[in-house]
């Protein structure tokens, strides 16, 4: 059985733009959770205040985050969100 | 009596790190009154403030221990909610404990507060909100009483975005009774790091760093550990002082993003700040532009700035125009700049800045935290000797600003005097 990872593979610009955030997030969402934040309510709160004091600075999360637009990550959860419910219809 | 000694002229160059905010702390420890347990709050700088505020904590039965940079202070044996220590009017922070001692205790007494004498910063609004969450208010002989067997969630609109009322009123909604809406908050960084300790502790904070922030009220919180975010405001001062003496100075331990305006309007005067991944970097030839500042509400030009930049823009070359428009006695600074060379006119709630022909050491006082820092900054620049007096007022808001200083370069010591006569008396 061929191995897919062997093959030659294509991304789009959008498909890695959705990988980088999805792996921010993941950074993040551990930080925050190893120092007792409520992940969700954190990520939430910056993403609606855009300020960088929701972010822990435990493991650089504060300066990982900076690295994405805040409308870069809304527009990666929406479009998740929105495939997940297409699929499950 | 401590004086500060500068000698200008040097240029600055190296690192200064950033020390904890002292306006996230101050709130942040009178919160740990709402925890039953211990909380432990970190990087908390070594402040006259925070140390008047752990007193009070003290006096009403808190155990606070500091442990370098960590404050730990457990509040389960709190054995009064009246705060009427002789400190309170030392500091107007003092008057965060009322909200936390309102909702835990259910009712509360305290002195008016002070603070530092720049303009009248009415409690009005602190009580108005109490009294909407259910509290009666009795106001004889320079206290103010509070007290509700329950507090009920309300929704609340401030007059004004105050920081300090803000801070009150979501610590005591906090333990209300249902959801408190309030609507036109500040939105200063100092409120995140609040609610994010109050979440923290098992609050349900939610919207800080917005003009609305809802609160659904629990029945208990639980200490918590806490790190304070950095202070934006010792920061700017730096960049501030980087930028007037000339050098290369490396600012660590920042949120860039919370010194926005600072950051803007060094750069439009002439200022190179080249933004690290946890710092700023101040690069000056000491040549710099005019620019006209406006102080607003965060996200506007901090109000907290505007001596230091006043200062710094006192050898721009051209007219800077600085409006003041938070407080309304915020030019305390000006007279003493003036015995400096500063060529500054004001009129109402206006400066006009115009370029000094000459900066020059001069005995000069302190007439309130951020002008004692402008001074300092003055002091960098000027010809020959500078003197601050009533250097107490730097302390409250800066932890170490002497050394700081000195370590990358500047000719700056604290003198110890006997009399009102000057340093070079004593020497």
């Amino acid at each position: 059985m061929p191995d897919k990872f062997e093959s030659t593979m294509q991304f789009s610009s959008e498909e890695l733009q959705e990988e980088k955030v999805k792996e921010v997030i993941k950074k993040v969402f551990e930080a925050l959770e190893e120092k007792g934040y409520s992940p969700v309510n954190q990520l939430v709160g910056y993403l609606l205040s855009g300020d960088p004091a929701y972010i822990t600075s435990h493991n650089n999360a504060r300066t990982i985050i900076s690295t994405l637009e805040r409308d870069e990550i809304v527009k990666v959860l929406l479009n998740s969100y929105l495939r997940k419910k297409t699929a499950s219809e | 009596m401590e004086r500060i000694v500068i000698c200008g002229g040097k240029k600055l160059y190296g690192k200064i790190g950033i020390e904890g905010a002292k306006n996230a702390v101050l709130p942040i420890i009178a919160a740990t009154l709402l925890a039953k347990g211990s909380s432990q709050i970190h990087e908390v700088p070594y402040l006259a403030d925070v140390n008047t505020l752990c007193d009070m904590l003290s006096s009403i039965g808190a155990k606070v221990e500091r442990k370098k940079k960590s404050l730990i202070i457990n509040t389960n044996l709190v054995h009064t909610s009246e705060a009427t220590s002789e400190n309170a009017g030392d500091m107007r922070a003092s008057f965060l404990l009322m909200g936390p001692l309102l909702a835990r205790y259910g009712q509360v007494k305290m002195l008016l507060p002070g603070g530092c004498a720049i303009g009248s910063r009415p409690v009005d609004l602190h009580l108005k909100g109490f009294a909407a969450l259910g509290a009666e208010i009795i106001l004889e002989h320079g206290s103010i009483s509070a007290a509700a067997k329950q507090l009920t969630g309300a929704r609340i609109y401030l007059d004004f975005p105050s920081v300090g009322a803000t801070e009150n009123l979501m610590m005591a909604a906090s333990m209300a009774e249902g959801q408190t809406i309030l609507e036109n908050v500040a939105e200063e960084p100092e409120i995140v790091d609040l609610a994010n300790f109050l979440n923290n502790m098992g609050a349900r904070v939610s919207g800080a760093g917005t003009n609305i922030i809802k609160i659904m009220g629990v029945s208990e919180l639980i200490g918590c550990n806490h790190v304070v975010i950095p202070d934006r405001i010792e920061a700017g001062t730096y960049m501030a002082a980087a930028a007037a003496a000339g050098g290369e100075v490396l600012i660590e331990n920042v949120i860039i993003d919370h010194l926005k305006p600072v950051v803007a309007k060094l750069r439009e005067a002439g200022v190179v700040v080249e933004e690290e991944a946890d710092g700023v970097r101040i690069k000056s030839d000491g040549v710099l532009l005019p620019v006209d500042i406006k102080t607003m509400p965060y996200p506007g030009f901090p109000t907290d700035m505007q001596a230091q930049m006043m200062a710094l823009l006192m050898r721009a070359k051209g007219t800077s125009v600085i409006s003041e428009t938070v407080f309304e006695n915020r030019f305390m600074h000006v007279d003493e700049l003036k015995k400096m060379g500063a060529n500054i006119t004001t009129e109402g709630h206006t400066a006009i800045v115009q370029q000094a022909e000459r900066i020059t050491g001069a005995v000069v006082k302190a007439t309130d935290l951020r002008a004692g820092a402008a001074l300092v900054i003055a002091g960098l620049m000027a010809d020959g000797t500078t003197e601050i007096k009533e250097i107490k007022h730097i302390r409250r808001g800066y932890d170490n600003m002497v050394e700081k200083l000195s370590s990358v370069g500047a000719d700056i010591r604290i003198v110890e005097t006997n009399d009102d006569a000057g340093a070079e008396r004593t020497a």
